[in-house]
């Protein structure tokens, strides 16, 4: 540390009051950037939660979602029946036909309606997402009105709770359990029989197939047998890029949209970082003509007062991640609009994300102390003694 | 009055000073605009939502689509005066990533029902008169340099109109005479979409014009009962409340951007009230001479606190402005989503006053703090 380090940082102690309202503001700009970007975070976390490296998803070509693709019922056993698709315990292949369409629910915060996503699966649907836990009730019996329902979808829209009938596609349906899955999408849907779905909504074919594969190296041989066939208008993905790329709009719209307001913000915070340490080194003239005369260079005194408004920053930037920290797991919700319906997510925070703050408030110290830290070099040994 | 130029005085004793405090002022009243206008973008079509159109939909939800049998069931409601209908076409105009919205309408009552769609006389009859024609936005032709005589192709995005490519010849481009109906989107005939698809006579909504808006929720019910329990019961909402939903999608954007502008002030109120107590504590010596001079301490306050305010007040100005002249629809792409864009008087005013209140807050300690110095004590301190 040295001399002149403990210098810088007692005299910050001197000033805590300014000290303080500097790190506050530079809190603040650091609270922003990681809450938004902590949405970005866990919007882009859930959808990419919902693909396993082993599943593949299969559309029609040029469908950019579920919602608008179609695939035949004699598309079906044409799948399932490659060599490359794994096998359950009782040998029947790990594929699930699947539809989904959105119904419209009442959200509990403010009662208007959104589009809540039902998927109706194959018996296999939820050997396929081995992350698919119950936690309350069971899974639906096939050939029956019963639907299960994801947990966050649970929390987030009205009449959805265990044992409660919900009314969609002139029928009335049951719920009998509610799963989790690792945070990803399907905690916001609906599942159901997809054989009994179809009428329901008036449906005459499936809109995607997912399957689990032997062995996710198997993918490009999958794929290629499916585009070879010329009875299959289909494009199988590999079910993590299909989210990922699904996750892509809404992700860059929060983060460029998050980097923007902080970045302006972060303008502010840095003309109140230069006003204090423009202070700062006038308040401290004296000092500094007094460690110049020590003998300590220009250099060291830059990289000194470069230092101290870093280090004042950081303990803003500490200060912001710790304002930020409690919306981790807080759930709220957005539409997907790649499939224009409802997908609840929870704020997160990753550690990368802190650093990215700290790393943020370090570079606006680093802005906001260099010119003063400059002046402060500049200042002539002789005259700064003199003042008073 | 008499003391303004102390007031400016003051301002002057650091220059650098007062422009850094002046200039994040500004800053933060900017973000503050801008942010209100985002929000109030957003909700402008839910604002001047008509009261006396009401919307009709699948009471699945707005995926599904009814037939046009229903517009008899309607139309035949008391109450209700005028009726057209819409789908949505969900076409892809060169890659999903040029998004637009398209809407298949019943072109002659549709545009008798949103006179907000401002057409010249001879663009109107032109998009009548061609089956295949399309009228465009003037933000969206703008967007893409579509121009009156062009042909559009659209792929189809919704697998139920078939494969093969839509085009369109763009007949006129309308203008947006109110913020229902916005100026990025595209209208064409119902019927051209219609008669190439795979299960033809179908609705995405219908709109009723009522003769009295009083009576929405009646003629609504009323609309519902006729189709309750058939195989494709509906739901009738206002156009604002069917608007709201469509705002509501985004996620709770009000306490999204509310946390924003709080932290805006927030950081503000930091920066202006250090820089105030800064230059106080500065000029400790020069307010205990005032004092000694016979300068009450009301006196003294107003002077700091009148600092504050004129400098947070200069810098609303500035951001305001800047606010003004670059959150605009030309400079601002904020495509499809956001149709009426910019910081209007209401916001302006709000800007100001928010930078005042900024001002007060932030001179009010080291005003009082200035006020209550020792006049001895002050005196003998050493800078």
């Amino acid at each position: 540390m040295g001399l002149i380090g403990s210098y810088n940082l007692r005299s910050m102690i001197v000033r805590k009051g300014t000290a303080a309202m500097t790190a506050g503001g530079i809190a603040m700009v650091v609270a922003v950037f990681v809450m938004t970007l902590a949405i970005a975070q866990g919007f882009r976390a859930t959808l990419v939660a919902s693909g396993s490296p082993q599943n593949s998803i299969i559309l029609r070509k040029g469908a950019t979602a579920e919602t608008v693709s179609g695939l035949l019922r004699s598309d079906v056993p044409l799948i399932e029946t490659l060599p490359q698709v794994a096998r359950g315990a009782d040998n029947r292949p790990l594929a699930s036909p699947e539809l989904v369409v959105a119904i419209a629910l009442p959200r509990q915060t403010d009662n208007q309606n959104a589009n809540v996503p039902v998927r109706g699966v194959g018996p296999k649907a939820f050997q396929i997402r081995d992350a698919m836990t119950f936690v309350e009730g069971r899974q639906f019996a096939p050939g029956t009105r019963e639907i299960n329902v994801g947990r966050l979808a649970v929390g987030r829209f009205k009449g959805l709770g265990l044992g409660s009938d919900v009314k969609f596609g002139n029928a009335t349906w049951t719920i009998v359990g509610i799963f989790t899955a690792d945070d990803a999408a399907f905690e916001s849907e609906l599942w159901g029989d997809v054989d009994l779905m179809m009428p329901a909504f008036q449906r005459i074919g499936y809109q995607s197939m997912t399957v689990k594969l032997a062995d996710a190296s198997m993918f490009d041989s999958f794929k290629a047998a499916i585009e070879s066939d010329p009875r299959l208008y289909l494009k199988p993905s590999r079910e993590q890029d299909y989210y990922a790329e699904q996750s892509q709009a809404m992700t860059t719209v929060i983060r460029v949209f998050g980097t923007f307001v902080t970045l302006i913000l972060s303008i502010g915070a840095v003309f109140g970082a230069m006003n204090t340490m423009y202070a700062a080194v006038a308040y401290r003239t004296r000092e500094i003509g007094m460690l110049r005369a020590l003998g300590f260079s220009r250099f060291r005194i830059v990289t000194a007062f470069l230092a101290e408004s870093v280090a004042l920053a950081l303990v803003g930037g500490v200060l912001g991640c710790i304002l930020a920290l409690p919306v981790h797991g807080l759930s709220t919700g957005t539409t997907n609009f790649t499939s224009f319906s409802e997908v609840a997510f929870k704020f997160r925070i990753t550690p990368a994300l802190l650093a990215g703050g700290m790393l943020f408030s370090a570079v606006m110290g680093a802005v906001g102390g260099l010119l003063p830290a400059i002046r402060a070099a500049r200042i002539p040994v002789a005259r700064a003694l003199r003042e008073i | 009055m008499k003391f303004i130029g102390l007031v400016l005085k003051g301002a002057r004793r650091s220059k650098r000073r007062t422009l850094l405090t002046v200039m994040s002022v500004a800053i933060a009243v900017f973000l503050f605009a801008s942010l209100r206008a985002v929000l109030d973008g957003f909700n402008a079509a839910t604002e001047a939502s008509s009261s006396t159109r009401i919307v009709t939909l699948r009471s699945t939800s707005l995926f599904f689509s009814m037939p046009t049998s229903h517009a008899e069931g309607i139309k035949s409601t008391p109450g209700v005066q005028d009726l057209t209908w819409a789908n949505w076409f969900g076409g892809v105009y060169k890659d999903p990533q040029y998004f637009f919205a398209q809407f298949a309408i019943e072109p002659d009552s549709y545009l008798r029902m949103y006179p907000e769609i401002e057409l010249t006389p001879e663009d109107r009859k032109a998009f009548l008169d061609d089956r295949t024609g399309c009228i465009v936005g003037d933000g969206l032709a703008k967007r893409y340099g579509f121009k009156v005589g062009d042909k559009i192709t659209l792929q189809v995005g919704i697998p139920i109109y078939g494969t093969r490519d839509f085009d369109f010849n763009v007949r006129g481009l309308y203008k947006s005479g109110g913020a229902a109906v916005d100026n990025q989107s595209m209208f064409f005939h119902w019927k051209y979409a219609d008669e190439r698809s795979i299960q033809p006579g179908q609705v995405g909504w219908f709109v009723a014009q009522i003769s009295n808006p009083d009576q929405a929720t009646q003629v609504a019910t009323a609309i519902d009962e006729k189709f309750a329990n058939s195989p494709n019961e509906t739901k009738t909402d206002t156009e604002k409340q069917f608007q709201a939903t469509f705002v509501s999608m985004f996620g709770n954007l009000n306490l999204l951007l509310g946390s924003i502008a709080l932290a805006v002030v927030i950081t503000t109120l930091f920066v202006a009230g250090n820089t105030m107590a800064m230059s106080v504590r500065e000029r400790t010596t020069e307010i205990a001479v005032m004092r000694t001079l016979g300068f009450p301490s009301s006196t003294i306050f107003l002077l700091i606190a009148g600092e504050g305010l004129m400098m947070a007040i200069v810098g609303g100005i500035i951001g305001v402005s800047l606010a003004r002249l670059i959150v605009t629809p030309d400079l601002m792409q904020a495509g499809a989503f956001i149709p009426v864009f910019g910081v209007n008087n209401a916001n302006a005013v709000m800007a100001l006053l928010l930078s005042a209140g900024i001002g007060i807050f932030a001179g009010l300690i080291p005003a009082t703090m200035a006020s209550r110095l020792k006049i001895v004590d002050a005196l003998r301190r050493v800078a």
